[in-house]
């Protein structure tokens, strides 16, 4: 504080209150201003923030000039009111004398939130990034992501209304936003698109959730934004902030389950002088079969005795490396990410698909955290550079990305059709490599955002290179490659203080070029001839896409709306047009269609939300149409060449209907006690094609979740403890479309409580988690052992771990 | 409306929803066609000799609520026991050898259009050479939405 008190005399400024952490600047003239400079403890300028300036009931907004720098003009000189809020960052509110001429603050914001945000996972909404944007949107920072920690960062992420997980086993799971995953949302990692297969429906996410220190959840049609494949929403992995100045610090983590014995290391060390800072981390987690409520799983009639009620195999490891160095400059900042993440898990192995296996259960049963066949095993690199420029007008940044992702799926070879019974020793392929799958991915993401009077102009252009290879004795999707570009525009126009109209245009193209690929073994013709078949054949082809999005946000004091309509749309995949192969483990002939077009959606999205001291409410309601969403369409035939007397699965296009919403309300009923209800309800249904009717694969169920937390007040040595419980009542999912079943609905209980406490100067954190309290054995209808009829996790404790330390080189803003 | 009724009528108005939603009629038709290999005249049944050399009558029952779609069989050797039926009972355990000559084929079973209920029968060839033991006799049944049935028997070839 002294320094802040000599910096205010020795420049002349107005009087601040100690409260504020202000430094300030005031120049003498003629008129009387104000222009407050935003900027964090690492500072780093504040967008999107909130200024406001009152005195005797009347308010004066700050409206944001250039990024981080708020002016307010035509004031008269006098003390007032000045509150400030910023996303992420503690809100502050302090007195301000304003003297005659321009006045000019700095002012410091330090990272958190605020305490009634806390109470939800999903809570943050009262912030201005959130009223900002013209999509439904949900932010989840660090400390919510610990509390909630799952196996998996998509089940941390599933309790938010609207989010869905298709689990794959306990540790493993790819999201869905309002019903629509794989190729039909984007998870997109410091600034650049994820890429991974994540077509595979027992394909996870492949993103070390310790690394990840919030969350960004955009439901609805951001295609103008991140081109294609973001129909249902995107899954936006920010950064960390980066250090302090002059720092020097770390942490730890302790995790351990006990539904799969669970056990896990994370850590990470930071250090930061005046402008050059380094970070890295590592994380390692070692889990045994998971544990479910029942003796016997069935796999048609033939009854699998669970050993200690153990599913067989699916035990796994996992691990991260991650590391970024970068300078923080005035006018510029850099920052180069590099990161891998590695995971070897087991699959269920008394059925492979729908087929079900005879295995040795004496062997498999020896040990519960062995991973024997069928297994996988995922390794994804990635580097990511990002640029960050600020001038008085522009704010630029550039992402530039290398990925590699690499996936081997190992089984035991088992003839089919017209594989030989007996494995041929030079076939080249090893004996157990069932399907491998290499990506190598190029990108970038280029955006400039600037002010022009009322407008808020960002500017972007996007391109990937992706170069995949397949391998293994199985065979589902061709190699190919794919050169994506697209082009964007959004304006956000301020009406006035209360209404924004948003325009957005976007045009992409995209080239795929497929390999042919053709069977290692020969399959009887007809005639009876044996030839290598042709799975796959060559194919080239190009897409454009014109997209677009027109909406508007009105926001009050307390309640603020939404309304935008969308287009989004996607590129068919190399699998979705070329691909003519036998799923074995589904006994399906799934057959390509060259002639598919782009995919697109249109989508009409609104939200009405209301925040006060004591209520937060939000309902998020939308309808969304398919002109030809790409559909693979079980038909009643079989094909006994190519098919090898399998059901023919064709890609097709089909008109589709979607409606939806979410709805969340959360209540305090007193300082310590708040309670909250939220959400979801989704309808799909095919208006066109074969399936005229039914609705869409892997559609998750209506449910709604109730949840109760109690936080206690400020105790001696803890802080910020809560108590939470929660239930989530599962409705049944009757609407199915082959290959589906119907799955009976459910409820689910969780306690979660935890803490922060001190010891000496050292914090550490405690959080605890009993999941599925009263194990209940039920089947998650878009869990990929729904087919088989896998239950999920029973009844699992959970406990978490950290410790932070810290070592200001300099104490300037906190003394 | 208070501020204080609100909590209440949004549970209230979610839990209807959730209820009711489950409630509403189906039109589209979610059942699975059923293989009926349990009647008294069904061939083969599980754990069943037949011969090489000759051939055996195949007789299934089928049926689906709607309309039957196609039918297919699928027999391949399971000397190393690498998969199981479909069944509660599994044949008496014999030891896995190597496959040398191993026998399989893909067979259509014809299904006449327009039914709802059919007993396809279908005579298949063993020829004498094969490979003796434990082999799959997989059905696999649609119905004209694209529902599929599997039914996995196991047959024993002498």
């Amino acid at each position: 504080m002294l320094l802040q008190k000599i910096m205010c005399k020795f420049k002349l400024c107005a009087v601040i209150t100690v409260l504020l952490q202000l430094h300030c600047v005031a120049v003498y003239a003629q008129t009387s201003s104000l222009s407050i400079r935003l900027f964090n403890q690492s500072d780093e300028l504040i967008t999107g923030g909130t200024i406001t300036l009152s005195a005797d009931s009347r308010r004066y907004p700050a409206t944001e000039k250039t990024p981080g720098t708020y002016q307010i003009d035509s004031i008269r000189a006098g003390v007032y009111t000045l509150e400030a809020a910023a996303f992420r960052y503690q809100s502050k509110t302090a007195s301000i004398k304003i003297d005659e001429g321009a006045n000019t603050v700095l002012l410091h914001l330090s990272v958190g939130y605020n305490t009634l945000e806390n109470v939800v996972v999903t809570g943050y909404s009262s912030n201005s990034k959130i009223r900002a944007s013209n999509l439904s949107m949900h932010i989840v920072g660090e400390t919510e992501l610990r509390k909630n920690m799952g196996g998996s960062l998509v089940q941390t992420l599933s309790k938010i209304p609207g989010i869905e997980m298709m689990g794959i086993g306990a540790a493993q799971a790819k999201p869905t936003i309002r019903g629509l995953g794989f190729d039909r949302m984007l998870v997109i990692d410091k600034g650049i698109k994820h890429e991974a297969q994540q077509w595979g429906a027992d394909h996870g996410l492949e993103i070390d959730q310790f690394s990840v220190n919030e969350v960004e959840i955009i439901k609805g049609p951001a295609s103008f934004l991140y081109g294609a494949g973001a129909i249902g929403g995107v899954l936006k992995i920010n950064p960390a902030l980066k250090p302090q100045k002059n720092s020097f610090g770390g942490s730890l983590q302790l995790i351990g389950k006990t539904s799969n014995m669970l056990g896990g290391l994370a850590g990470n060390l930071y250090t930061r002088n005046d402008k050059w800072f380094f970070t890295t981390g590592f994380s390692y987690q070692d889990y045994a079969d998971y544990k479910v409520p029942a003796d016997s799983i069935f796999v048609y009639d033939y009854a699998v005795k669970l050993h200690n009620r153990n599913l067989r195999n699916t035990a796994g490891v996992q691990s991260g490396l991650n590391a970024s160095a970068g300078f923080v400059g005035e006018k510029w900042q850099n920052t180069l990410y590099v990161s891998n993440v590695f995971s070897r898990s087991g699959l269920f192995a008394n059925a492979h698909g729908l087929e079900p296996k005879k295995v040795n259960h004496l062997l498999y049963d020896k040990s519960s955290r062995d991973i024997m066949e069928p297994s996988d095993q995922v390794n994804h690199f990635k580097v990511i550079n990002y640029t960050a420029i600020a001038t008085r007008q522009h704010a630029i940044s550039l992402a530039v990305g290398y990925q590699n992702n690499f996936r081997q799926e190992f089984s035991k070879y088992v003839a089919h059709g017209y594989m030989p019974a007996t494995y041929p020793s030079n076939n080249g392929i090893p004996q157990n490599l069932e399907r491998e799958y290499s990506k190598q991915v190029f990108s970038f993401q280029l955006n400039d955002e600037f002010k022009a009077f009322t407008h808020n102009l960002t500017m972007g252009a996007s391109g990937e290179i992706q170069l995949n290879k397949v391998d293994g004795w199985s065979f589902l999707t061709p190699a190919f490659k794919q050169y994506t570009a697209g082009i964007f525009v959004y304006d956000k126009i301020t009406i006035n203080s209360k209404l924004s109209l948003h325009l957005a245009a976007r045009t992409d193209f995209s080239y795929i070029n497929i390999n042919a690929y053709r069977d290692w073994f020969y399959s009887r013709l007809p005639n009876g001839t044996q030839e290598q078949l042709e799975r796959a054949s060559a194919l080239k082809r190009n897409f454009s896409s014109l997209t677009g999005s027109a909406g508007i946000t009105y926001n009050l004091r307390q309640w603020w709306f939404k309304v935008n309509v969308g287009k989004s749309f996607r590129v068919p995949i190399a699998k979705e047009l070329a691909a003519n192969g036998v799923n074995y483990h589904y006994f399906s002939f799934e057959k390509g269609n060259p002639n598919l077009d782009a995919e697109e959606s249109w989508q009409l999205d609104a939200s009405a939300s209301f925040k006060n001291e004591n209520w937060y409410l939000e309902i998020s309601p939308f309808i969304n149409y398919f002109p030809n969403y790409i559909y693979l369409n079980p038909t009643a035939r079989h094909d006994y060449f190519y098919g090898a007397g399998n059901q023919i699965f064709q890609y097709s296009q089909s008109k589709v209907f979607r409606a939806g919403g979410e709805m969340e309300a959360n209540y305090r009923i007193s300082r310590s006690l708040s309670t909250g209800i939220s959400g979801e309800y989704l309808y799909a249904q095919q208006l066109s094609g074969d399936k005229a009717g039914y609705g869409l694969p892997s559609c998750p169920p209506h449910s709604a979740t109730f949840s109760f937390t109690f936080e206690p007040q400020q105790m001696k040595h803890f802080s910020a403890p809560y108590i939470s419980a929660d239930a989530q009542f599962v409705a049944p999912q009757n609407r199915i479309v082959p290959p589906e079943k119907q799955s009976a609905g459910y409820m689910l209980m969780n306690l979660q409580a935890g803490s922060q406490f001190h010891v000496g100067k050292q914090t550490f954190d405690l959080n605890m988690q009993i999941r599925n309290l009263f194990n209940t054995s039920y089947l998650m209808h878009t869990s990929f052992y729904r087919l088989i009829g896998l239950p999920e996790e029973g009844v699992n404790f959970i406990l978490s771990f950290k410790t932070n330390f810290n070592i200001s080189k300099s104490k300037k803003h906190n003394d | 409306m208070t501020k204080k009724s609100i909590f209440p009528s949004l549970v209230v108005l979610l839990s209807a929803t959730v209820l009711l939603s489950s409630c509403k009629k189906e039109s589209a038709d979610t059942e699975y066609p059923v293989i009926d290999v349990d009647y008294p005249g069904s061939f083969p049944k599980n754990c069943v000799d037949v011969s090489r050399g000759g051939s055996f009558t195949s007789t299934i029952r089928v049926h689906d609520n709607v309309e039957l779609g196609s039918m297919s069989v699928e027999i391949h050797e399971n000397f190393d026991h690498h998969t199981h039926s479909t069944d509660v009972e599994s044949c008496p355990e014999v030891p896995a050898k190597i496959p040398v000559n191993p026998f399989s084929a893909i067979v259509e079973f014809p299904l006449p259009a327009g039914q709802s209920s059919y007993t396809s029968v279908k005579d298949i060839n063993i020829p004498a050479g094969v490979d003796t033991g434990r082999y799959h006799f997989i059905i696999r049944l649609t119905d004209q939405a694209g529902w599929q049935t599997i039914k996995g028997i196991e047959i024993n070839i002498k």
